[in-house]
Order: C-alpha cells, then sequence, then structure tokens
C-alpha cells in the first residue's frame, strides 16, 4: 500500500476515533486517537498494515499526560506515531501486551516512572527502579519532589 | 617498602568498572591500550575479574543500583589497593547532579586515590593520572 492510500484508508475507518493527523514530513505521521479506541487502531496498524512497533513514549505535560505509541511500517519507510492524551488525575489507559508482547517492558517503565496504569497488562511491576524506590513516587513527573533525605546536591566547592 | 605493594606499583592490574557511564570514557581507556598510547610499557593490563587486580578504576555516575555492585567489588577487590575516578561523572557526576537515580558522588562511597578530570579525559590525562599515582605512592611508603 501507498503512503496516501494508508493515511486515507486510517481516516476513513477510524473517523470517530482520530482526532487529528499531522503530517509532518515524507516519513512522519502524528495520529491523535481517543484513549478509549487504541487497541483497536493499534491492531489494525499492527496486524492488518504490518507495521513493527519500535516503542513507546511518555510525556508529562503539566495538564495532561502524553502516550505516543511508535510503528514503523519498513517497506514504505513511514513512522506512524499514536498520540494519546490522558487527563490528569485519571492515568489509565488499556494495555497493548494482549495484542503484540513487544509493548509488556515499555508499559512496565513507563508505569514506574510516571504512574501510569495499564489495564490489563499481565505483570505491571517494576522494570528499571531500585528495591528501596518508595510507592508512588514517579521519578519524570513535573511535580517530582527530592525524597532521599541522604542525597547530596552540591559539588562540594 | 613492603614486597605487596612493590609488586603493586610494578605493574597494577587495572580492573574496569563503569557505574552508570554515556561510555565516552570508557573508549578511552580502551585507547590508553592501543599501540598509540600503549599503557602496558606502565605494566597495566586490563584484567576480566576483581580478584585479580590491583587498581579499580571507576568511571560513570553511580545510580543507585550500581553503586551497589561497586561497594560489592571493592570489598572483593585485595587490599592494599588503589581506586581511580574518570571522568566528570565520577567526580561530580557533571550534568546527571540532580538526577534522581544519582543521589551520592562515588566518593563519598568509595574512596578514591586519584581522579582525572574531562568529559572524557584524554588517554594522555589518564596515563599522567596513573604515572602520578604511582608516583605519589610510592613517595609516601620511602617516608615511611
Amino acid at each position: 500500500m501507498k503512503r496516501e492510500e494508508i493515511l486515507h484508508n486510517l481516516r476513513k475507518i477510524f473517523k470517530d476515533d482520530v482526532i487529528e493527523v499531522v503530517d509532518k514530513s515524507p516519513k512522519r505521521v502524528y495520529i491523535e486517537i481517543k484513549h478509549e479506541s487504541l487497541v483497536k487502531v493499534a491492531s489494525y496498524i499492527f496486524k492488518d498494515l504490518k507495521a513493527r512497533f519500535n516503542t513507546a513514549s511518555g510525556v508529562d505535560m503539566r495538564n495532561h499526560m502524553e502516550i505516543l505509541y511508535h510503528f514503523l511500517i519498513e517497506d514504505i519507510n513511514l513512522l506512524i506515531s499514536l498520540r494519546v492524551k490522558l487527563q490528569k488525575p485519571k492515568l489509565e489507559i488499556d494495555s497493548l501486551v494482549p495484542v503484540f508482547e513487544g509493548a509488556n517492558w515499555i508499559e512496565r517503565e513507563i508505569h514506574e516512572i510516571l504512574g501510569i496504569n495499564f489495564k490489563g497488562h499481565p505483570d505491571l511491576k517494576r522494570l528499571l527502579l531500585p528495591d528501596d524506590w518508595p510507592e508512588g513516587v514517579y521519578p519524570l513527573r513535573r511535580d517530582y519532589k527530592e525524597w532521599d533525605k541522604n542525597a547530596i546536591r552540591d559539588r562540594g566547592v | 617498602m613492603s614486597i605487596k605493594l612493590k609488586a603493586l606499583l610494578k605493574s597494577p592490574w587495572v580492573f574496569h568498572l563503569s557505574t552508570g557511564s554515556c561510555n565516552n570514557c570508557d573508549i578511552e581507556i580502551l585507547d590508553c591500550l592501543t599501540p598509540r598510547f600503549d599503557i602496558e610499557r606502565f605494566g597495566m593490563l586490563l584484567v576480566g575479574s576483581i580478584k585479580h587486580a590491583d587498581v579499580l578504576l571507576i568511571t560513570g555516575s553511580g545510580n543507585r543500583k550500581s553503586m551497589e555492585r561497586a561497594k560489592r567489588l571493592y570489598e572483593q577487590i585485595p587490599k592494599p589497593c588503589l581506586v581511580v575516578a574518570v571522568g566528570e561523572c565520577a567526580l561530580s557526576r557533571g550534568m546527571f547532579i540532580h538526577s534522581y537515580n544519582c543521589p551520592v558522588p562515588i566518593d563519598k562511597i568509595i574512596p578514591v586515590d586519584v581522579y582525572i578530570p574531562g568529559c572524557p579525559p584524554k588517554p594522555e590525562a589518564i596515563i599522567a593520572g596513573v604515572v602520578k599515582l604511582i608516583e605519589k605512592v610510592k613517595k609516601d611508603t620511602m617516608k615511611k
């Protein structure tokens, strides 16, 4: 399928789910979708368009949280980023692990670092943070405060 | 000078430990071993096991998880030993000073004998630092 055809089909099939399509460059498209319809759109891109799931990235944008799921269609070299906005304080989204296993670890990492709850994830435990890290403290949130009493934050000069 | 210390200074074997560095310091350390700089002329050799080493060479900013391992390695290294911190991150954590994962600088956890600054330090700087350390230890033991 050609690039225009793919975008046209996406707009047509998911016309209630797609909020905005940003055609950034020949290699890159951002598609903002509603967070309820993530699994539907992602499985269409993954299974029907035969895209590869690169990774996901989470950002704290002060007023809302944003997750970008990056898919690459290799034979036409097109990177599709699905953008999902989550309104604070309800940070919940459906997990993509039932669709493809590759989302497992990145969802665990986003969970520990931003505190987003992935519904339906088989084993949502910590991935990289140390064991003595306190519960409910998420380091990459905007309102993160230093919790460690022993931390030294000057250079000693 | 004790025979142990004499043997250590004659040919210090180095164990290279990266505690979460960006690998640039590690590349420069690897450069020291190439024929151009040839650090083996001072008898230095990278070894694979901490139990064979005389010098613990640390790079990286020392994050929460890796410092636990660094402590364990320091307990295992045969004494007397020397500790060398290479690079800005190992000295003062550099740009990661406010990072949630690097709470304490390395020299507050492990006693460091020589600091080699730079981001990354040139191979010449690393060699100069290590030679200075050897000279210093020799001089100190001569006095005793």
